[in-house]
């Protein structure tokens, strides 16, 4: 029953901020529905190229993004063995 | 006894065709981009309107009276056709079944990307709400013609759209912002989908596994693209994906409108209030959206975490798919050889892969960011209408109580709502340690660039 009544408030919700349009900016040609980066229109003017400058070289996050990640997927694999 | 002829798996099977078939289209695009030779442009609809007139509608009328859209319609539907159409001979299918069947399925499309393009509802719910609704309503009306199923292949056209979108996920996003960036973004993500993973199968008992991942993938990553992305690695069904991205999209509608009101009101800065955002809200365009409420550096901000996001699609599905391969999918306790794991693993993911390295570490340095732009503006069309061809076929091939059924009690709807508490409030905290000033300097975005 509680889930019942949370579900019919979301969704009330939803549609009265689609009804009073809330959220939209009137010179941006697109809403929540553009799902993924490439799906805006104009995105590389919302973008900006180098707005922030990093002295860390690239090759310092590649790795630490592939060890963070290998380390995660080990955690996962941790996590699911301890089920039974 | 007649000999039948065997196709190689490379020619004849759905995930080895996924991958040539979407190279197929990105060569093509690339060829069309960088050459001039012609315009390989997808038909897309403008924005136009039902009620009040608005600024950026092109009313419907003027659209379709342009023959430029009915070249771009034509070319869109004699690429995927022709594509589709081999690939489903190569399957072993009847090409004769399948093409009335195809040019049945195309015309709803087509009408679910007319609809989604209206301004109230494009602005908020799109193609694949849309898509998901118009097929529910024909299956669970009238009723889906006998006629028109042999075009429902959902995840033959999810593959591919995959492997498409793979162009777009590139790799130099990754250092936009700095040490700051990957640790908001990078560092919060996985432990949201391990939290969520924990809390779904070991709490809330969920046993369907890919439901749980796809609903963690689209809380912790970029919403409907990372739940596509997931729910394909890990053997989701067709509801459970239905459900993982219905949550995540009315959910996204939520907080892009409050979560700057809050942020507002708790009076954080605009760096610290943007990069909470993009950390936080699921799709890119809502991102944009609320980082804007806030003013222009929370703008930026916002844009950059979810740049970085929206690279982790490729690798979260990678790991997905050898996580289900070799762990889930066994039937018995023995350790899954690497031959095994080899047949199980959704190849499309390394076609996936592969376009990505190809755009970010081939043609990006030799050709430039502005010809990858253009390029993933040509391909980013053909990935939307594979997915509006696999969400129509979703909503055509289910009915309501199969999807009621999939909320396990409502349980699916807590764990989401669990998760993105737990995203929220570990994202906040990675904001307050990296960016608050406390710890270390507050990095500075040159917002005049």
């Amino acid at each position: 029953m509680v889930t019942i009544l949370v579900v019919v408030a979301i969704l009330a919700c939803a549609a009265w901020i689609m009804c009073h349009r809330l959220g939209v900016v009137p010179e941006y040609d697109f809403g929540a529905g553009a799902y993924y980066y490439a799906d805006i229109p104009g995105y590389e003017n919302i973008e900006k190229e180098g707005v922030y400058h990093t002295s860390v070289p690239y090759w310092v996050h590649v790795v630490l993004f592939l060890c963070w990640g290998w380390l995660m997927y080990r955690l996962w694999v941790w996590i699911d063995k301890r089920k039974k | 006894m007649e000999k039948q002829k065997t196709v190689p798996a490379f020619w004849g099977k759905e995930d080895w065709q996924a991958v040539w078939l979407g190279f197929v289209v990105i060569i093509i695009a690339c060829v069309a981009v960088l050459t001039k030779a012609f315009d390989f442009s997808a038909v897309k609809f403008s924005t136009w309107t039902l009620g009040e007139a608005v600024e950026k509608a092109t009313p419907l009328g003027v659209q379709l009276g342009k023959w430029v859209f009915w070249r771009k319609f034509l070319v869109t539907f004699v690429t995927l056709g022709i594509l589709f159409t081999i690939g489903v001979k190569l399957q072993g299918e009847k090409v004769k079944k399948y093409i009335p069947a195809f040019i049945g399925l195309f015309v709803i499309a087509l009408i679910v990307r007319m609809v989604s393009a209206e301004f109230t509802l494009n602005r908020y719910l799109e193609w694949a709400f849309w898509a998901l609704l118009i097929g529910l309503l024909i299956s669970n009306t009238v009723g889906v013609p006998a006629w028109l199923k042999p075009a429902i292949k959902t995840e033959f056209y999810i593959k591919t759209g995959l492997v498409i979108m793979g162009f777009s996920v590139l790799f130099s996003n990754i250092a936009k912002f700095g040490l700051y960036g990957l640790g908001i973004a990078w560092i919060v993500t996985p432990i949201v989908i391990l939290f969520m993973w924990w809390l779904g199968t070991k709490v809330l008992k969920i046993d369907n596994k890919p439901l749980v991942i796809t609903l963690a993938s689209a809380t912790s990553v970029c919403g409907t693209s990372a739940a596509i992305a997931t729910g394909a690695a890990s053997g989701a069904k067709k509801d459970d994906l239905s459900i993982a991205i219905s949550i995540s999209i009315i959910f996204t509608i939520l907080m892009m409108v409050f979560e700057p009101m809050i942020i507002k009101a708790a009076g954080m800065t605009q760096l610290m209030g943007g990069a909470l955002i993009g950390g936080t809200v699921d799709s890119t365009g809502a991102v944009v959206l609320a980082g804007n409420a806030l003013g222009p550096e929370a703008e930026q901000a916002a844009v950059l975490v979810k740049s970085i996001q929206n690279i982790l699609i490729g690798f979260i599905a990678f790991f997905v798919a050898v996580f289900f391969a070799t762990r889930v999918d066994k039937t018995s306790e023995k350790k899954v050889g690497a031959g095994e794991i080899w047949t199980r693993f959704p190849k499309f993911i390394l076609g996936f892969f592969a376009a990505s390295l190809i755009a970010s570490f081939l043609i990006q340095p030799i050709f430039g960011s502005g010809a990858v732009k253009e390029i993933n503006g040509v391909l980013d069309q053909y990935k939307n209408w594979c997915f509006v061809l696999a969400f129509t076929s979703i909503g055509l091939d289910t009915n309501f109580k199969e999807l009621a059924k999939q909320m396990h009690g409502g349980k699916v709807l807590w764990l989401y709502v669990a998760g993105q508490v737990f995203n929220i409030a570990l994202t906040l905290f990675a904001v307050w340690f990296l960016l608050s000033g406390v710890v270390f300097d507050v990095p500075v975005l040159d917002l005049f660039k």
